[in-house]
């Protein structure tokens, strides 16, 4: 049986409410801390204009030297602030000037008129280290603390404590507060990554750990990592589903039948192996039943059709029809987690049915943690799966020829369910593109390997190899007789 | 050069003000929130009030509207200085001498003083 839930009030922050497992407890008080530039002003500014969209009224309490005006230039950079509501459902007042002249019992004073003369139900607090430096002793502040927000709480309103120090964790602040979230901006290598952490959460079943988060013109928006949201998948996956066509000519004939639906396939080999020709004739048999998605990091949209036309493959037809898209993000600085919410957003939102990922380098890339690569893959094939969604992903070998062939990851193999090698092979003098099936789930195959051949109308997979060794290393020698 | 009561939340912005208003030779008295100026125009009786919208326990247009209220008050001028409500202000010419826009501009300032004083003055 479910316990109690509490009332919440939205964060309008994308992520954070299901990061804080539901939003801002109401009446409850909160602590914001980060550096300097962390993003603290803009993520209560946003949360402060997101309940005023929903009709709530706003106090904003600052006892900070930066005049509301230079933060109203700041905030005006920003979609969510609303200069017409300043003043009316949303007051920005000063108290330095009271602590300075009259001490912190009389801002306490101040804070719960003016509370009630606005009617708020949300107040923002802004500089909790200068309350802090004006107290004689830890309990002042302690006791600033605990009236602001036993005040607030009486009536209902939720408050933020901002401040720019990073409170230790047994502070009297933190002990007194409902919940606190630290921002931090850290410089990983050379790139600098922002992430938020959920300290303490009273009441409510936070996400654990750093989630990454951007700053944008829409203010911040938060990526929960995925391995945490999703440690579940939403739904069943239905073991009964059946097959996918691959698009690929004598392909289907060798998996017995063709890709299980739902299922995540990898298809791995060195550049030039035909990888991305093998995706892109699974992706031109987007339907209107079975929509197709291009997740990718490497060919630009427009390079990707040209690519498709000198393959003799029609992607044109099927994105002109709205049955494939195709979502690229080039591999510079990405977050992983973004990248991962992004792909699911865009299969949940076309109702993708066949999904091509070229490849899940791009995901690894983007990862600053990297040990975490199998947790946040198995997240992400499981929600697939439960989706419905036929996978082909590639993995690119370093190596063009060679001995050594280095599995994508140890623990990578047992997130997907089937294993497509391709190779350079060396015969006659000449090299053929080589495709192999290693595995494929809960079913018969073909497991002789064959030439990729390259025809007018796309690659055809039904001519097998002449007979060599060592043919997955790429230097194969005929078989001899 | 005139007795002036400045209502303003924001320390930096009260103190600039006054400096500004010092140097060109008015004595200023500054309240930091509206109620506190109300208490101080009644004590002092200032020959102008200059005034922030948007502070605690009482704003500018609370402020006016009490001013404007008190028979021996409400002919003193006011002088609104706001960013974002200063159109607020102005949907009230009968509470306001003058509305100026912040940031404050010292220039702009001084010569809304001058007039508005030299109005008061003239009445």
């Amino acid at each position: 049986m479910a316990t109690q839930l509490l009332p919440r009030i939205i964060s309008g922050v994308e992520g954070l409410d299901q990061i804080l497992g539901g939003g801002f407890i109401e009446g409850a008080s909160y602590i914001i801390q980060g550096q300097p530039g962390a993003g603290k002003t803009i993520l209560s500014n946003q949360v402060a204009f997101a309940n005023v969209v929903k009709g709530r009224r706003v106090l904003y309490v600052t006892l900070l030297a930066e005049t509301h005006d230079r933060l109203f230039q700041v905030l005006g950079t920003l979609d969510f602030f609303d200069r017409s509501q300043l003043g009316m459902t949303i007051s920005y007042v000063s108290v330095f000037q009271t602590l300075r002249d009259n001490g912190l019992s009389e801002v306490v004073s101040l804070v719960r008129k003016e509370i009630a003369r606005q009617g708020a139900t949300l107040l923002v607090f802004d500089g909790l280290l200068n309350a802090r430096d004006r107290a004689d002793s830890p309990l002042d502040v302690k006791t600033f603390v605990a009236e602001i927000q036993s005040q607030a709480a009486f009536v209902g309103c939720t408050v933020l404590f901002l401040t720019s120090t990073r409170l230790a964790d047994d502070s009297p602040e933190h002990t007194m507060v409902d919940g606190v979230i630290e921002l931090h901006e850290e410089v990983l290598g050379v790139r600098s990554v922002r992430r938020l952490q959920v300290k303490k959460s009273r009441g409510s079943p936070a996400l654990g750990g750093l989630h990454q988060f951007e700053i944008t013109s829409s203010g911040l928006v938060s990526y929960p990592r995925l391995e945490a949201v999703l440690q579940r998948p939403s739904a069943e996956t239905d073991p009964e589903a059946g097959t996918v066509q691959t698009g690929v000519e004598g392909f289907d004939n060798l998996l017995g039948g063709g890709l299980p639906t739902g299922s995540v396939t990898l298809v791995f080999g060195p550049s030039g192996a035909g990888k991305t020709a093998v995706g892109l004739s699974f992706l031109a048999r987007a339907s209107k039943e079975e929509p197709a998605l291009h997740f990718g990091f490497y060919e630009t949209p427009a390079r990707l059709r040209a690519k498709a036309r000198a393959l003799g493959v029609d992607i044109e037809s099927r994105i002109e029809a709205g049955d494939l898209d195709t979502i690229w993000n080039p591999m510079t600085e990405n977050l992983i987690d973004k990248l991962g919410h992004q792909l699911l957003q865009a299969v949940h939102q076309r109702k993708v049915k066949r999904l091509f990922i070229d490849g899940l380098g791009g995901f690894q890339r983007a990862a600053v943690h990297q040990p975490r690569m199998t947790e946040f893959l198995s997240a992400l094939t499981n929600e697939l799966r439960a989706l419905g969604v036929t996978t082909l992903a590639t993995w690119e070998l370093r190596d063009l020829f060679g001995p050594t062939l280095t599995a994508p990851g140890s623990e990578l193999s047992s997130l997907i369910d089937n294993l497509v090698m391709l190779r350079h092979i060396e015969a006659e003098s000449r090299y053929i593109k080589a495709l192999s099936i290693l595995k494929v789930r809960d079913s018969a195959f073909d497991p002789a390997i064959h030439e990729i051949s390259f025809g007018n109308t796309g690659i055809r997979i039904d001519v097998p190899l002449p007979p060599v060794v060592n043919a997955a290393t790429g230097l194969a020698t005929p078989l001899s007789t | 050069m005139a007795l002036i009561v400045i209502a303003e939340d924001e320390f930096l912005i009260a103190d600039v003000l006054s400096i500004m208003l010092e140097e060109a030779g008015h004595e200023v008295e500054a309240a930091p929130h509206g109620l506190a100026a109300l208490t101080l125009v009644k004590e002092r009786r200032p020959e102008l009030v200059i005034t922030d919208f948007m502070m605690p326990l009482m704003t500018g247009l609370e402020l006016a509207q009490a001013i404007r209220e008190d028979d021996e008050l409400s002919q003193i001028p006011i002088i609104l200085v706001s960013g974002a409500q200063a159109s607020i202000g102005r949907a009230h010419p009968e509470m306001f001498d003058a509305v100026l826009d912040k940031p404050y501009n010292e220039v702009r300032l001084l010569e809304a003083v001058d007039r508005v004083l030299d109005t008061k003055l003239a009445r």
